[in-house]
């Protein structure tokens, strides 16, 4: 018997005896019953290694008194949990997009950078994705010209891409059947493609799918592009000499909004451009006169487009020249004020609710008065959210969303095309696209950088950094 | 202060009382003394008086005149403002007493002239004729400091080159020493240490310096001593130690001795400074020392014959108690809190420029994490990822972290339990143990790495790291074996154990080992036999270079071949020539490379110029060959040039050079070389270099700069450098490898929340580490080939730094070895080396109470007379015992 000292984590179990007549296996017994710890499990530390359990005693020397240590725990083994961790890098390369947190940017193929952020822009509206995913290949309906369709599928396919792809994206095809389809946007000068307008790119690429989703065949979206961006005007046209008073109605796909020398801010731009004087036959003076239009909204679309008219013809430069002007754009934009009379009625309830919903979030978080520019961050995300759940599935349901999601004339900025440069037809295009999970991408061709809302308020002018040329804000709607 | 010259002059003359006798010789001259003044005058001609008379034939007259003109010199000399004025006018009459003295018999009147004339040469004689030495031989060998301090100077500068012509021509010299002997015990006397100093090494006879110092001259004299070694050619540096060894050694100033002694790596002084102090609180003190280096140091019963004694002493060495001195330390700064890698990237900050919330894992990312966890929380015991008790779920929450890294990540993150539990050899153990009864290969290696990483630095009678590892360094799986082998390196580094010589120097030569094993063994071996130049473990690194195959001569995991082999002979020097010999022989694949690793290990920490200048020559060429040497040689002007403060500013200087005119892998190591220079030391304009580097259109150069960044801010919380890698971590947010880096560097910046450096120097600068040193040239000479390295597989080289991780604080003890707060002032350190009297040691001071952390250049005195320390360095554990004297005000 050899009493000895055994030091377990900081434990010290004085005097354990060894029988060294019995094999070291007993002394893990009498240490189990000490510890816990399973004799399997222990490691006892003697000279020269650890103590085996068919070691000889008289080998190892272990004298009176000596410290020996041990090592080993009762706790569980750790397994490896059953379902492997998944990583990024196993992924596949359409799951990563997921990861990222954004699309891929696309490749700009020499000047061809409106196109780019026009495509990012329209890319970023969910509902037009859809609609272009039930577009199909073969479903062409005579209407449609050859070129069109094409175009469509490409658009269609185009879409598909971006949304798969975390490298960027070279959109040949759809260049090709662009150019196709609207021979001026293949304009060459000096052997390279030209610089082109984004505004003029932007129109009629969704006049196109405007055209061909419309004629899908499918009674209940007559012209899906229309009920999405479509906004319905309603003009009094008033001659002041003669008094006479007509009113007619029109659907544009975007509001214009007007830069003048007053012109400080988004709203004054389209007060300004829902007005305007035109010269026409007035019947009843039997000449020419002067006649005042003045336009409101009469049927709010999903996405409001809005056009800054930053370019004009200069004669004596002979191009588009650019307004430089700063104008000021919110990141939520009320049009009650531009709307009609009939409309501002419908609005109210919805209006309403919406303000109760906004008042209860905040008295609920009330406590947290000084994050309050934060918490409006987070329910225009939220709100958004609600509103993409309602809206995103396919546009088929999207009359009975509608039924059930009210329009407020409340809109929340989603996407911003911009300039850099000196005219329409030089410098470079930009989009700004805010994502699905409220942040902001810069689209710059095929490098895609997160931005934060700051960075899109400064795109309002007033310099040489970019400008928006084209915003596009998504209606805020309540569900009654 | 200073007498006015002209007065005393003028007084002199008139005591004379002659000033009459020569009025045809005044009007002769006053047409060219217009401008002097009467005094002046006066004193003019009386000298020329004595100048005449010391010509007569009379004796008598000469006597007096000699003796007068003696006076007039001592009087005004005593002053160095302006030439005295004696001197001045004695100027033109040199020649006529030097002819005079010529013709002059033998006699004491000569001897006299003789002394005179010795001072008057002091601004007279010709550059390079030491006629004031010539004629103080030959002069009445009066007491040399009647003369003044200029005179004494100017003779000790001419015994300078006179001694070096009689060396050439072999002539004696015992004439000269008697003349140095008195001049040494003039400059002792009279605060002009350095002088002596000085002079005693121009002469070559240090020894004599001993017999001179007193109570109140050794200190200064031992600094000068010791900080003018580090610029001495060798062997001068080691004598000039030498010699302050033994002064302290006289002075009983033991901890001082022992740091000289640790310096000159002689153990044999290390037992003689046990052996004269029998003071128990001062010899655990000097264990303290021992232990703050990181020797292994036997004690036995010759030292400490008492057994008590000497286990409380060795547990001491074995820094048992570093790991509780260490949380003393964090708890009193109160920084238990665990941190998760969020709170050190504080991505909130980024303006959500960040990634997008990434809903799935990156093993990448996670890689990182687990760094970033185990840096911040090195030594602790406690985070927020794997040591968090399980709870709900069935497997812990520790294992989830642990499964959420990728195959070879799970190394690295088993092994990261080791840096969190780091020096708590007890409950790191209990905590690793059951990370061994995995099924998964990459955790039981990361297990094995982990079990090394918590014994790093300790010694423990039971050697848990040797018995729990030796079983696995011969296991099939290349994963488990290089995690043993590695960890056994970590554990034992520097402890030149023969058992694990025996077990891993086999492993070399084993045919059937892959070329990682084989790698990992060379720098195990390296690491546990640093500076030993052991000739079996070189031999058996040679054998294993030798037997590489072309191809493999080409993978990046052979450079810690060299690399292995130079640890051997890491601080050196000559010792590594014949191995060196020996590496000329090699492939010409790895021959050059191997040359620089040994020369630049060699001299690491010596601060030889000339090793610079010949490693900054094999930068200066312009390969295209594709050879890989010029990495090592920019890693090693940093090496060597480390040593001190004037020759490390240099190094960063010619080291901007090299990455203005560098090729692309002079560039690639620049970075890691201005790391290893101001590790845990931000200098700014380094911070600024590498700020710079980090957007380098070279990925690699910037992947450098960013780790570097990390490595020059370990462990100091450097606000601006976090700032820097926060924008970093934005920009680089898309590229996977460079985040990774900028991961890593976060991680370092916050090394142990702030409290750990990675400098491996310590004690007021004086002392290098030799194990951390390795620890950190490993690391960056895998940070050579970053892409095949660390963001390769083998990513754990970056553990590789726990060995030169040390806690940089001062913790005062009372004689029970108990914390024991008093009041203390930290400051920039001042230099005052060869600064007369007793000067401040520290500026810009604040008064804190002990435990506190010193930051690089800082240094701490006690703010109360209550108690003295047993240290005059006050950094890491410091004894300290109450001041008999002390009276309570």
């Amino acid at each position: 018997m050899i009493p000895v000292s055994v030091k377990w984590q900081k434990e010290l179990f004085k005097d354990v005896e060894i029988d060294t007549t019995q094999p070291p296996y007993v002394f893990k017994c009498q240490l189990y019953d000490l510890t816990g710890v399973p004799p399997e499990r222990q490691k006892i530390m003697v000279k020269g290694g650890l103590l085996k359990d068919d070691a000889d005693w008289s080998t190892l020397g272990v004298k009176e008194g000596q410290k020996l240590m041990m090592m080993g725990t009762a706790d569980e083994i750790i397994k490896s949990p059953e379902k492997g961790t998944v990583f990024v890098e196993d992924l596949p390369e359409e799951e990563q997009v997921v990861a990222v947190g954004h699309t891929a940017g696309l490749f700009n193929l020499g000047n061809t950078c409106y196109m780019n952020s026009t495509l990012q822009c329209l890319h970023s509206v969910p509902e037009l994705k859809s609609a272009l995913i039930q577009y199909s290949h073969s479903g062409r309906n005579n209407d449609v010209d050859q070129s069109s369709h094409l175009l469509t599928v490409a658009t269609r396919d185009l879409f598909n891409e971006l949304d798969k792809s975390v490298k960027p994206v070279a959109p040949m095809q759809f260049w090709m059947l662009l150019r196709k389809k609207y021979p001026q946007f293949g304009q060459l000068h000096n052997g390279v493609f030209m610089q082109q307008d984004a505004e003029e790119c932007w129109t009629q690429l969704l006049y196109t799918l405007s055209q061909s989703l419309r004629s899908n065949g499918s009674s209940e979206n007559a012209d899906a592009v229309k009920a999405l961006f479509g906004i319905e005007l309603i003009s009094r046209i008033h001659c002041q000499e003669s008094n006479e008073e007509s009113s007619e109605t029109e659907s544009v796909y975007s509001l214009k909004c007007h830069i003048s020398q007053e012109v400080n801010h988004l709203h004054e731009g389209i007060k300004h451009g829902l007005k305007s004087e035109l010269e026409k036959a007035s019947p009843a003076l039997g000449r020419s006169a002067i006649y005042l239009k003045e336009s409101r909204i009469n049927a709010l679309p999903r996405y409001l487009t809005v056009q800054f008219v930053r370019f004009f013809w200069k004669r004596e430069s002979n191009q588009k020249a650019k307004i430089l002007r700063k104008v000021d754009y919110p990141l939520e934009l009320d049009v009650y004020d531009f709307c009609s009379d009939d409309l501002r009625k419908k609005l109210e309830a919805p209006r309403k609710l919406l303000r109760d919903e906004e008042g209860k979030k905040l008295g609920l978080k009330g406590s947290e008065k000084s994050s309050v520019q934060k918490d409006n961050d987070e329910k225009m995300a939220d709100a958004e959210g609600s509103s993409n759940g309602g809206g995103e599935p396919s546009v088929a349901p999207m009359e009975e969303g509608e039924k059930a999601a009210e329009m407020t004339g409340i809109y929340d900025l989603v996407a911003v095309l911009t300039h850099k440069g000196r005219s329409a037809d030089s410098g470079h295009y930009v989009g700004w696209v805010k994502q699905e999970n409220g942040k902001w991408i810069e689209f710059d061709d095929d490098n895609p950088k997160p931005r934060i809302e700051d960075d899109i308020t400064r795109l309002s002018g007033g310099g040489d950094w970019h400008m928006a040329y084209i915003i596009m804000y998504k209606a805020r709607v309540v569900s009654v | 202060m200073a007498p006015d010259p002209n007065r005393t002059a003028a007084g002199g003359g008139s005591g004379s009382g002659t000033s009459t006798a020569n009025d045809e010789v005044v009007n002769k001259k006053k047409v060219e003394n217009e401008d002097l003044s009467d005094e002046d005058l006066a004193l003019k001609q009386q000298l020329e008086l004595y100048v005449e008379r010391v010509q007569d034939s009379d004796p008598a007259l000469q006597k007096v005149a000699l003796e007068s003109m003696r006076q007039e010199i001592r009087t005004s000399t005593s002053s160095m403002t302006s030439v005295p004025k004696p001197l001045k006018f004695l100027r033109p009459h040199y020649g006529t007493l030097k002819a005079y003295y010529e013709t002059m018999a033998e006699s004491d009147l000569k001897k006299y002239l003789a002394d005179i004339l010795s001072v008057l040469a002091l601004t007279m004689s010709a550059e390079g004729e030491r006629e004031s030495l010539k004629y103080r031989l030959l002069g009445s060998e009066g007491d040399i400091g009647s003369w003044g301090h200029e005179y004494v100077r100017n003779l000790a500068g001419e015994i300078a080159q006179e001694y070096a012509k009689r060396q050439s021509e072999e002539a004696p010299i015992d004439d000269l020493m008697e003349l140095v002997q008195q001049i040494v015990a003039f400059h002792m006397k009279h605060n002009a240490e350095p002088e002596a100093v000085d002079l005693l090494m121009e002469v070559e006879d240090l020894d004599m310096l001993v017999d001179h110092v007193d109570k109140t001259s050794f200190k200064r004299t031992c600094l000068y001593l010791t900080s003018s070694a580090k610029y001495l050619p060798g062997p001068d540096d080691m004598l000039v130690l030498d010699i302050a060894y033994m002064t302290y050694q006289k002075f009983e100033e033991y901890p001082n001795a022992l740091q000289i002694a640790l310096f000159l790596d002689n153990l044999q002084y290390v037992r003689q400074v046990f052996t004269s102090c029998k003071d128990p609180q001062r010899r655990k003190q000097f264990c303290y020392i021992l232990a703050r280096h990181g020797i292994t140091f036997e004690l036995d019963d010759e030292l400490v014959p008492e057994e008590d004694e000497k286990e409380i002493l060795q547990e001491i060495i074995n820094n048992t108690k570093l790991s509780e001195g260490y949380l003393t330390l964090a708890r009193d700064i109160e920084v238990m809190e665990p941190k998760s890698p969020e709170d050190i990237y504080k991505a909130h900050l980024l303006d959500g420029r960040a990634s997008a919330g990434a809903s799935v894992d990156s093993a990448r990312q996670n890689l990182a994490a687990t760094f970033v966890n185990a840096f911040v929380n090195a030594g602790f015991g406690q985070d927020k990822l794997m040591t968090v008790p399980s709870d709900s779920s069935s497997s812990g929450s520790s294992g989830n972290w642990l499964f959420k890294n990728k195959e070879h990540g799970k190394t690295s993150a088993a092994a990261s339990l080791g840096m969190i539990l780091l020096w708590d050899v007890d409950s790191g153990l209990a905590q690793i143990d059951k990370y061994f009864h995995s099924n998964d290969n990459h955790v039981i290696a990361g297990a094995l790495l982990g079990v090394g990483i918590v014994n790093c630095g300790i010694k423990n009678d039971c050697d848990p790291a040797m018995a729990l590892l030796g079983d696995y360094t011969d296991k099939e799986d290349s994963s488990i074996r290089i995690g043993a082998i590695m960890g056994l390196g970590i554990a034992y580094a520097g402890s030149q154990n023969e058992q694990l010589r025996c077990k891993l120097a086999p492993i070399l030569n084993d045919a059937k080992a892959s070329l990682d094993v084989i790698a990992f063994t060379a720098i195990s071996l390296g690491l546990i036999y640093v500076g030993s130049c052991n000739e079996e473990v070189a031999q058996a690194i040679i054998f294993a270079l030798m037997d590489r195959s072309e191809s493999e001569l080409g993978e990046p995991l052979t450079r810690l071949l060299p690399l292995g082999l130079g640890l051997l002979y890491l601080g050196k020097q000559e010792s590594v020539e014949a191995t060196a010999e020996v590496s000329k022989t090699f492939n010409e694949k790895i021959r050059k490379y191997c040359d620089m690793t040994l020369l630049s290990c060699a001299y690491a920490g010596t601060g030889n110029v000339l090793k610079v200048q010949n490693l900054l020559g094999h930068c200066s060429q312009h390969l295209d060959k594709g050879e890989t040497h010029q990495g090592p040689a920019v890693l090693g002007i940093a090496m060597v040039a480390m040593a001190e403060e004037l020759g490390l500013e240099m190094a960063i200087r010619s080291l901007e050079h090299l990455l203005q005119y560098g090729e692309q892998n002079i560039r690639r190591a620049v970075p890691l070389a201005l790391g290893l220079l101001c590790i845990s030391n931000p200098k700014v304009n380094v911070m600024d270099t590498l700020s710079r580097l980090s957007h380098d259109t070279d990925l690699e150069v910037a992947m450098a700069a960013v780790i570097s960044l990390g490595l020059i801010g370990a462990g100091t919380n450097n606000a601006r450098i976090a700032g820097m890698l926060r924008n970093l971590s934005s920009y680089y947010y898309k590229d996977t490898s460079l985040l990774f880096c900028v991961r890593i560097a976060q991680g370092l910046v916050h090394l142990g929340k702030g409290l750990l450096t990675l400098n491996p120097y310590h004690s007021d600068r004086f002392l290098l580490s030799p194990t951390a040193l390795a620890g950190l040239i490993t690391m960056l000479h895998a940070c050579l080939d970053m892409k095949a390295i660390v963001l390769g597989k083998y990513h754990y080289v970056l553990y590789f730094l726990v060995l030169a991780m040390q806690p940089r604080m001062l913790l005062t003890v009372d004689e029970d070895l108990r914390p024991l707060s008093v009041p203390v002032r930290v400051g920039q350190a001042v230099d005052v080396v060869g600064q007369a009297g007793r000067p401040k040691t520290i500026t810009g001071f604040q008064t804190h109470s002990t435990p506190v952390l010193l930051a690089a250049g800082d240094r701490a005195e006690l703010a109360t007379e209550k108690y003295l320390p047993l240290s005059p360095i006050l950094e890491g554990f410091v004894i300290l015992k109450e001041n008999p004297d002390y009276r309570e005000e």
